[in-house]
């Protein structure tokens, strides 16, 4: 229970401490302490085996409603404000919605705060990576044009953000985790917006319309559950069976899509990368998205081997497809990577709602080592954007010569995303393995096989692609230059790199497959290749050839940018299936 | 024994090498090189004044090299097939960086066409080891070769194999990655000496690698598996005399629409 609060309390009282002191060094030795106190507790947290449950007092139950109306109330504010129709019209239907609700809510119930097992794991990513996030920000907010105010509100913020993220994962209660999912709408808007120009401005609006709508479908879920079942419980809906559930869980699992900018809601994500990169790690890639698969997690024991559950992981993994297919037209590094995310957070989702077992520990391994690889990457985007004032890949050609330490730790990232012997690629190949044996019982799953196959070839080319840019180096007559990187960055970059490398190792290990762990092998070769350059002066060097040609030039990157008929299409058709996920629901 | 067939693997796939540049001059009714004629290129690079670009660029055909090799050997002792498929992409991915290490166009440009290669044929494969599970159960090797009737209850997959064959020993139509002297040999411009017999070497390796996927629809009959092959080989040849290279995108829609349509109305067609 102690250990529980503080992942709760801790983050809110160090944030507090950021803003009554807001000096650098105390910020590091702040976020340092707390990365260090948060990561020990969720580790212990996992590795004891009970479950805590809690229930909350009346007293707490009106401070939540309060709060939800107060955040409400101020969405509705930002929508007039800023003359959103859309945040408007979604603000005042989720304010009826929600009076509605809550005046034929059942007073108790069974505990609203639940920690299981699934929730220690959250626990784990959440504050493991979020912790060196935050770290990273320290350093990240010095060089950006705001006042010192305004930096420590930033860092409280996000520290913030992680006691939100804890709690989220174990609300037990629906209108509980309806607030906290408006709290990490109420975040993203708020930090998208930071930098107040335009453009940021117009991005936080589209994240908060987006994201409401999934607040809604949330009410309209509970609302169907008090009708049906007279209760806002998580565990007690779970294990009522008759026509209704589905459908709950159906509205459920399409506001875990609207949070996982599932096509044709992954706009918004795409919108949040005009954000200071720390946010864009946590939020957008690292945390905050990934209650999208920890939702369809929680709902899986329902999900699986009905309509519903092959149906949205049939989904899942055409967005996978489709999300991988969409980035190769982008040319912003982050835009790319934030493409990515939603393509992994599809296949996530598909993986979870098949439901067996098997799968759903193989999701969980994907959100870990996705965590891990996607915020060391959007931190390495920071630097560079930082250091070098770079954003767009095309710039990054040749930036290996002025960046060797950065360029190695994003190449590291994307080896870690597709090769042996890395997590995501145990995760897939095991997906793989898995999905096959299921083919002949559901043959609809082949679709989910074949998604997977193509979209991760597709990853493939969109990441070496992007290395094709910042690799190529010219002759080494004249030694690179000296990257200077500052510790405040290589720190926690570092940290991820060696977490990842661990958790990997860790991960074979378990297999307790001998196969398996020869696969580990080739990685040998890469980690020996740089003590292996020894420059080897004993043979000539020579420049490239270039036909003849005085003037340098360079191939071009490979783009396929689908056409715009093409393009609505896939939206029209995401979005039909979005719908469709409730008709199924109420079908099944 | 198994190892000494490992070990000798570049051998073997010299051989292959050979053969198929002499039945390839038989077809056209010339002269054309001898059987050892890879070996004896291998002597005369190994005589060459290496020149290198940079360490890294150099190294790297190595390592392509020895984890493709590691992955024959895989191949060898009756592994998992999705393991060997990774570990192939793995020594792919290796290769294609060290193309884009340089600063030289035509090494970009190899690396581009060969990375939209691994994207064509990378899918059919898995697709492929998917099929095999279907009939046998199983993903090892070594399983697969004890069950049987891969070949007439995968005749279409089989043939989705038969169309990726020329993508990976570069031959036409499929040709794109080296395109004889069109973007000057690709990746391999940059290397010479005793580092380009190593990417070399590597295409024996890669000889070994495609025709051991089509030796597996033999299954139990190790017979049946070499006929396979052996008229896959004669096709492959035939089809590279006989056709003009496509544009890189038109392979990719070839494959996508073809062979990865036959693959999934074979498997449709096992599953229902």
């Amino acid at each position: 229970m102690g250990i529980m609060l503080t992942l709760f309390l801790l983050p809110i009282i160090a944030s507090v401490f950021t803003l009554l002191l807001p000096f650098e060094r105390v910020h590091y030795f702040i976020s340092a302490s707390v990365l260090v106190i948060l990561s020990a507790s969720a580790f212990l947290l996992y590795s004891s085996p009970e479950i805590v449950t809690f229930q909350l007092s009346h007293i707490m139950n009106l401070l939540v409603v309060v709060a939800d109306i107060i955040l409400l109330l101020y969405f509705l504010y930002q929508g007039i404000k800023f003359k959103s129709g859309n945040v408007i019209l979604l603000s005042v239907v989720q304010l009826l919605l929600y009076g509605y609700v809550e005046s034929i809510a059942p007073i108790a119930g069974s505990a609203e705060i639940v920690v299981d097992n699934l929730s220690k794991f959250m626990f784990l990513i959440i504050n493991g990576v979020g912790g060196i996030i935050v770290l990273y920000a320290v350093r990240y907010m010095r060089d950006e044009a705001v006042s010192a105010t305004k930096k420590s509100l930033f860092i409280a913020g996000l520290l913030l953000f992680i006691s939100i993220m804890n709690l989220i994962v174990c609300a037990n209660s629906i209108l509980l985790f309806f607030l906290l999912f408006e709290m990490t709408t109420l975040a993203s808007y708020l930090l998208i917006s930071f930098r107040n120009d335009p453009l940021s401005r117009a991005n936080g609006l589209k994240a908060l319309w987006m994201n409401q709508i999934g607040g809604v479908v949330i009410l309209v879920a509970a609302l169907v559950a008090i009708e049906g079942f007279g209760t806002v419980m998580f565990d007690t809906l779970l294990k009522s069976s008759g026509g209704m559930v589905l459908f709950t869980v159906a509205l459920l699992a399409m506001s875990a899509l609207v949070k996982g900018a599932s096509l044709p809601f992954e706009g918004w994500l795409l919108g949040a990368m005009v954000a200071p990169t720390p946010v864009s790690a946590m939020l957008h890639s690292a945390t905050m998205v990934k209650i999208a698969p920890y939702l369809i997690l929680k709902l899986a024991p329902v999900l699986g081997a009905t309509l519903l559950g092959n149906f949205f992981s049939v989904m899942g993994a055409l967005v996978f497809v489709a999300a991988s297919y969409l980035a190769l037209s982008r040319f912003v590094f982050k835009e790319i990577l934030g493409y990515s995310t939603v393509a992994l957070l599809g296949l996530m989702m598909a993986l979870a709602a098949i439901g067996t077992k098997e799968s759903m520990t193989l999701a969980m391994v994907l959100m870990v080592f996705h965590a891990l690889s996607k915020a060391l990457l959007f931190l390495s985007a920071g630097v560079l954007e930082k250091q070098y004032h770079v954003k767009s890949i095309e710039e990054m050609k040749g930036l290996v010569h002025r960046a060797p330490k950065t360029v190695g730790f994003i190449l590291f990232g994307f080896v870690s995303l597709t090769l042996p012997p890395f997590g995501l690629f145990m995760g897939k190949l095991l997906a793989i393995t898995s999905i096959s044996s299921l083919l002949r019982e559901r043959p609809i799953l082949l679709i989910v096989v074949l998604s997977l196959v193509i979209g991760s070839a597709l990853l493939v080319l969109l990441y070496f692609k992007v290395a094709s840019a910042i690799l190529s180096s010219p002759c080494d007559i004249h030694p690179s230059e000296k990257e200077y990187l500052p510790y405040g960055f290589s720190i926690p970059l570092w940290l991820l790199t060696l977490y990842s490398i661990a958790v990997s190792l860790g991960f074979i290990l378990l297999q307790k497959n001998l196969f398996i762990a020869w696969l580990a092998l080739p990685l040998l070769v890469v980690i020996l290749l740089p003590s292996m350059v020894t420059r080897m002066e004993q043979y000539d060097r020579i420049q490239p050839y270039h036909c003849g040609e005085k003037e340098l030039f360079d191939a071009a990157l490979v783009y396929y940018e689908p056409s715009i008929r093409v393009r609505q299409m896939i939206y029209w058709s995401f979005g039909m299936l979005f719908v469709a996920v409730a008709f199924i629901g109420v079908l099944s | 024994m198994t190892w000494i067939w490992i070990l000798l693997a570049p051998l073997l796939g010299g051989l292959i090498y050979g053969g198929e540049r002499v039945l390839r001059a038989r077809m056209q009714r010339r002269q054309g090189p001898p059987l050892l004629q890879p070996f004896y290129d291998m002597f005369k690079l190994l005589d060459k004044r290496t020149l290198i670009i940079h360490a890294p660029h150099a190294l790297l055909a190595v390592a392509h090299f020895l984890v493709l090799w590691f992955t024959i050997a895989a191949i060898f002792l009756g592994w998992n097939l999705l393991t060997i498929i990774f570990l192939h992409l793995f020594a792919q991915i290796l290769l294609i960086l060290a193309g884009y290490s340089v600063l030289s166009v035509y090494s970009h440009l190899g690396s581009n066409r060969e990375l939209l290669m691994v994207v064509a044929y990378e899918p059919i494969l898995i697709v492929v080891a998917v099929g095999f599970y279907l009939i046998s159960g199983s993903f090892e090797i070594s399983t697969i070769l004890q069950g049987g009737g891969y070949w007439h209850q995968l005749p279409l997959l089989f043939v989705a194999l038969l169309i990726i064959v020329p993508i990976k020993v570069k031959k036409s139509p499929f040709d794109v990655g080296e395109a004889h002297q069109e973007i000057v040999g690709g990746i391999e411009i940059e290397y010479s000496g005793v580092f380009y017999e190593f990417l070399y070497m590597s295409r024996f390796l890669e000889y070994i690698f495609i025709y051991s996927f089509v030796f597996l629809f033999g299954g139990e009959s190790y017979w049946l598996g070499a006929v396979l092959v052996a008229g896959t080989f004669l096709v492959v040849n035939l089809v590279d005399n006989a056709t003009a290279r496509v544009h890189t995108a038109d392979m990719l829609k070839i494959v996508y629409g073809v062979a990865m349509s036959l693959a999934i109305i074979n498997l449709v067609g096992v599953l229902l």
